[in-house]
């Protein structure tokens, strides 16, 4: 799918380190993707593998050490004025992981919600009225304005730091493993609520999990990660349908699948990405078909494509 | 009706969430409360303290720098306690009862302000200390080199250089003290800085004073409450040390540091040990209470005793 | 069941909260066969975790036994008064592995010395030798170079790897029934699917009855001979494997399996169980999942459902199992999971 408007984020060449001087590790080394206005774009990685990192470079948690994030064509990552800071905070938001420790327990939920709108000097009644207005976005009753967090359950709380987000009226929207610390029975409420917002305003969203079972259903993209470097980029579909690149496929097989018939006698593929034994330079990033695109070396990708070839090549 | 009938699906009463009708605060003080020890203490130091403030204006109070003499005109020296003198009186022929509470203020009241400046100046230290990376390693070089300066040794320093009075045994005493609460603070903080909901607040575009004043402090409060509880018979001590060394406050200014040490010249007389007893109970007093009251606070405010 | 290993009869178990009382495990029947491996489904709050505890005699201090036994090999283990009593159960006869490794793990002990020390507590051997059996469960649990990695520290492993040791060192107390409490939830899902292998491995090589806790029927598919679904405090179902996945009676049971995202179609919604669970501070009236449920009959409201036999080896604590009640289907994939199961 070629959208013939720019895109709303372009990641190129991103290099994150960390650690001192002379002791460096590359948590992000060389990633390229874009994100276009409206899509949901999943990032798939174990821990480890860099995904929270590129999340918080979006959002400008972290600084980089090299490359660039554009948005909306202006570079972000470094160097911006207080208006343009201000702007960006407002339309790049982030959904975190941990609903136990991403509120704060001593502030009500209605300070919560509305912590982003006190920057903006707004009036402290049209303030209340915007966060009334967040809170029955979600789901949650108005009366839980005058509460604490610790008296609700994960998936309210998770659904308080969701209307947190939306009340700043994002483009943009961060979602670092939203729902991974969540009950299964309760994720797909979470989910069903991000749908939704992405219907009704038009959001994008960059969705960062370890499980793809979920990713199928939010995602229209999806990036592999494996220790800082993205294996593979497809459509959802044609990722879960025809996955090239062995940690894709090792990925895939590790999803529990509710069938005992099928689990009991399944096979667990694995990917050691340490049995390659050259220098990193020689890695190519391939489009194999149209939208999707495989890292590997000459001589692995020929391989892997004639053992899995994408249905356009097949004769 | 029916009781094998379909009952109609009502989505309010699936999002009903129990009130759990938990306050932080309310829960500290129930806690803090049901510490018999602790609520115990926290009566007597109450009723001292009311007693200690009020003293001057209650009926036959004897003054408390006066010289007392006799009809015939002689000087009352060491009276035993009696009807008249209810603690005695001193070798001077001062009413040691008045004198007591007299010097109970003004050892209480250097207590609470140093206790004040030290949480004041500590808590700002510490809370930048450990919130703004940059100022980390240069806190830590300065607390290192601070630390290693024996608090008695600047006591005598300042106590020595400024002349003695209220106002130096303050400066002499918070000097020093705010330190260490600044380093407990800073602890604290840097275990809750990384904390999601801090990087959140940070996404939001919070500035650094409201996440400081709004998702710090409020965690802060069993730190600084005990500090200040320790801080108070701390310095009260710490002036009866000064004063026994010379350096403390005049003779005119009635303290606890110049009745103990007064006090402790008569300690081999039998007859005259009252003038040492008295404050050294109203001391003792003091320092126990505060350093219960302030452990069983501590306790109480942390949420994680707030199971029970 | 002939003589099961584990026998659960009404048990309550009741927390003291802030003076209020909290009941958590409400009037609970449970009975685990030997050499069986049993699942333990629900959501946060079911209880479930407090099960456990209760098998294990770790129950918080704020916590009691209110009623009923646990009959372990003829002993009732709700009648263990203390610290002394339970170290002859605990680890010996019944061991845990709990969720989080980290904080079950030592960190200023190396993994070795760890497992050798559960080696020497209950198989008496010392020295070189409980050296030698805790490099060989090292191996066993699938960690490479175990030699080396007997000298390391917890910190120095992933959490995958530290998950495999805490297995390592409850197997080497050679227990009788293993309790997994969500050993897989805190991890990655292919570590998960590794983790979950290795119980498997682990239980037949040591001829263990394992207890598994989690909140995610997928991953129960892989492990579970039976299955006993919580909650609120309640078993509301329980049966073999194949008789829960394929032939589920509760509506909770439908809902859970509904939920699964592998079972969604792309372009609708998920299904999802709205509302949160009951509050158990406040006693509970009739059916616990009643409120939240689209197929409660009236009666659900007022009367606690009776346990229903569907077959000899499942039971579904519902009353859309009563003959006057209306027969109900269970929803559309449900019913599609069991036609599915025809193609493998």
């Amino acid at each position: 799918m070629t959208s013939e408007a720019a895109p709303l984020l372009e990641i190129r060449n991103l290099v994150v380190e960390f650690g001192r001087r002379g002791k460096k590790t590359r948590a992000i080394d060389n990633v390229s993707f874009i994100v276009n206005k409206g899509e949901t774009f999943g990032i798939v990685g174990e821990s480890g593998s860099g995904k929270t990192t590129i999340g918080r470079s979006i959002i400008r948690l972290n600084p980089t050490a090299g490359g660039d994030i554009i948005y909306k064509g202006k570079r972000i990552n470094g160097g911006l004025s207080t208006a343009e800071d201000k702007q960006l905070t407002r339309e790049i938001q982030m959904i975190f992981q941990d609903p136990m420790s991403s509120l704060n327990e001593r502030a009500k939920v209605d300070y919560l919600v509305g912590e982003g709108l006190y920057n903006s000097g707004m009036q402290k009644e049209e303030r209340r009225k915007l966060v009334m207005q967040s809170l029955r976005d979600v789901g949650l009753r108005t009366e839980f304005a005058g509460r604490f967090p610790h008296e609700f359950s994960g998936g309210q709380r998770q659904r308080i730091g969701i209307a947190r987000c939306m009340v700043m009226q994002p483009e943009l929207i961060v979602a670092d493993e939203p729902i991974s610390a969540l009950d299964v029975s309760i994720r797909a409420q979470v989910l069903n609520l991000m749908s939704r917002l992405q219907r009704e305003r038009g959001l994008t969203y960059i969705f960062i999990s370890h499980d793809l079972s979920v990713m199928r259903f939010i995602c229209d993209r999806i990036a592999c990660l494996h220790k800082g470097v993205v294996v593979e980029l497809a459509d959802t579909e044609t990722l879960y349908q025809n996955p090239v690149h062995p940690y894709t496929k090792a990925l895939l097989s590790a999803i529990p699948e509710p069938d005992p018939d099928r689990e009991k006698n399944k096979t667990l593929l694995t990917y050691n990405g340490n049995s390659r034994g050259y220098s990193k330079d020689k890695l190519i990033w391939s489009e194999i078909e149209p939208g999707h695109f495989v890292n590997g070396t000459a001589e692995e990708l020929a391989g892997w494509v004639k053992e899995s070839p994408p249905p356009s090549l097949r004769a | 009706m029916d009781m094998f009938a379909r009952a109609p699906y009502r989505p309010e009463e699936a999002e009903k969430t129990a009130d759990t009708g938990y306050s932080y605060w309310r829960c500290t003080l129930r806690i803090f409360s049901k510490n018999k020890v602790g609520m115990f203490f926290f009566v007597l130091i109450v009723t001292l303290l009311t007693f200690t403030f009020i003293q001057p204006y209650l009926p036959a109070q004897k003054q408390a720098l006066l010289i007392y003499n006799d009809d015939a005109g002689k000087v009352l020296r060491n009276v035993s306690p009696n009807d008249e003198f209810w603690f005695g009186t001193n070798s001077i022929g001062q009413d040691l009862w008045s004198m007591v509470w007299a010097g109970t203020r003004t050892s209480l009241l250097i207590g609470f302000a140093v206790a004040v400046i030290e949480a004041l100046i500590g808590i700002t230290a510490g809370v930048l200390w450990g919130y703004v990376r940059r100022l980390d390693f240069a806190f830590t070089e300065l607390y290192n080199i601070v630390d290693n300066i024996p608090q008695t040794l600047v006591l005598i320093l300042i106590s020595y250089i400024m002349r003695p009075g209220v106002k130096t045994i303050i400066i002499a005493l918070s000097i020093t003290g705010w330190l260490l609460t600044a380093r407990f603070i800073r602890n604290q903080v840097v275990i809750l800085r990384d904390r999601d909901y801090n990087l959140a607040s940070r996404c939001l575009g919070t500035p650094t004073r409201r996440i400081i004043m709004r998702n710090l402090m409020p965690y802060l409060v069993s730190v600084v409450a005990m500090r200040m509880a320790m801080a108070i018979p701390l310095a009260v001590s710490n002036e009866v040390f000064v004063t026994y060394i010379g350096l403390g406050l005049p003779l005119s200014t009635p303290s606890l540091g110049n009745l103990v040490n007064s006090g402790i010249d008569k300690i081999m007389q039998a007859g005259l040990r009252y003038q040492l007893i008295f404050p050294t109970m109203v001391l003792s007093l003091v320092t126990i209470s505060f350093y219960i009251i302030g452990n069983a606070f501590a306790d109480a405010s942390d949420p994680k005793n707030h199971t029970e | 069941m002939n003589k099961p290993i584990l026998s659960i009869k009404n048990l309550n178990v009741a927390f003291n909260l802030r003076g209020q009382r909290l009941h958590a495990i409400r009037d609970v029947y449970l009975d685990v066969a030997p050499g069986e491996s049993l699942a333990i489904v629900g959501e946060s709050g079911s209880g479930k975790s407090v099960l456990c505890k209760s098998l294990i005699g770790l129950l918080d201090a704020n916590g009691t036994i209110e009623s009923g036994e646990i009959l372990y090999n003829g002993r009732d283990l709700t009648r263990l008064k203390n610290e002394k009593e339970w170290l002859s159960i605990r680890g010996r006869e019944i061991a845990m592995v709990m969720q989080d490794p980290m904080t079950s793990l030592n960190p200023l002990m190396t993994v070795g010395r760890q497992i050798a020390e559960a080696v020497g507590l209950h198989q008496g051997k010392t020295g070189p030798q409980a050296r030698q059996a805790a490099v060989e469960y090292l191996a066993d649990v699938g960690i490479d170079e175990p030699e080396r990695r007997f000298k390391q520290y917890p910190h120095e492993f992933s959490g995958g790897m530290r998950q495999r040791v805490v297995i390592a060192i409850a197997i080497a107390c050679r227990p009788k029934i293993l309790i997994c409490d969500e050993p897989t939830t805190a991890l990655d899902v292919t570590v998960q699917a590794q983790i979950l292998r290795l119980i498997k491995d682990m239980k037949a090589k040591y001829g263990l009855t394992t207890i598994y806790v989690t909140h995610d029927l997928g991953v129960v598919a892989n492990v579970a001979d039976r299955i006993a679904v919580m909650y609120a405090g309640d078993f509301v179902e329980t049966g073999l494997c194949d008789e829960i996945f394929y032939d589920p009676r509760h509506p909770y049971t439908w809902a859970l399996l509904s939920s699964l995202p592998q079972l969604g179609v792309k372009g609708h919604d998920l299904y999802t169980i709205e509302g949160t669970p009951p509050n158990l501070f406040q006693p509970v009236r009739g059916d616990a999942f009643a409120p939240r449920s689209h197929y409660a009959l009236n009666i659900d409201f007022e009367e606690r459902p009776p346990c229903f036999a569907v077959s000899e080896t499942h039971m579904a604590r519902t009353w859309l199992m009563d003959p006057q009640a209306p027969k109900i289907q269970p929803p559309e994939h449900i019913r599609s999971l069991r036609e599915r199961r025809g193609e493998i």
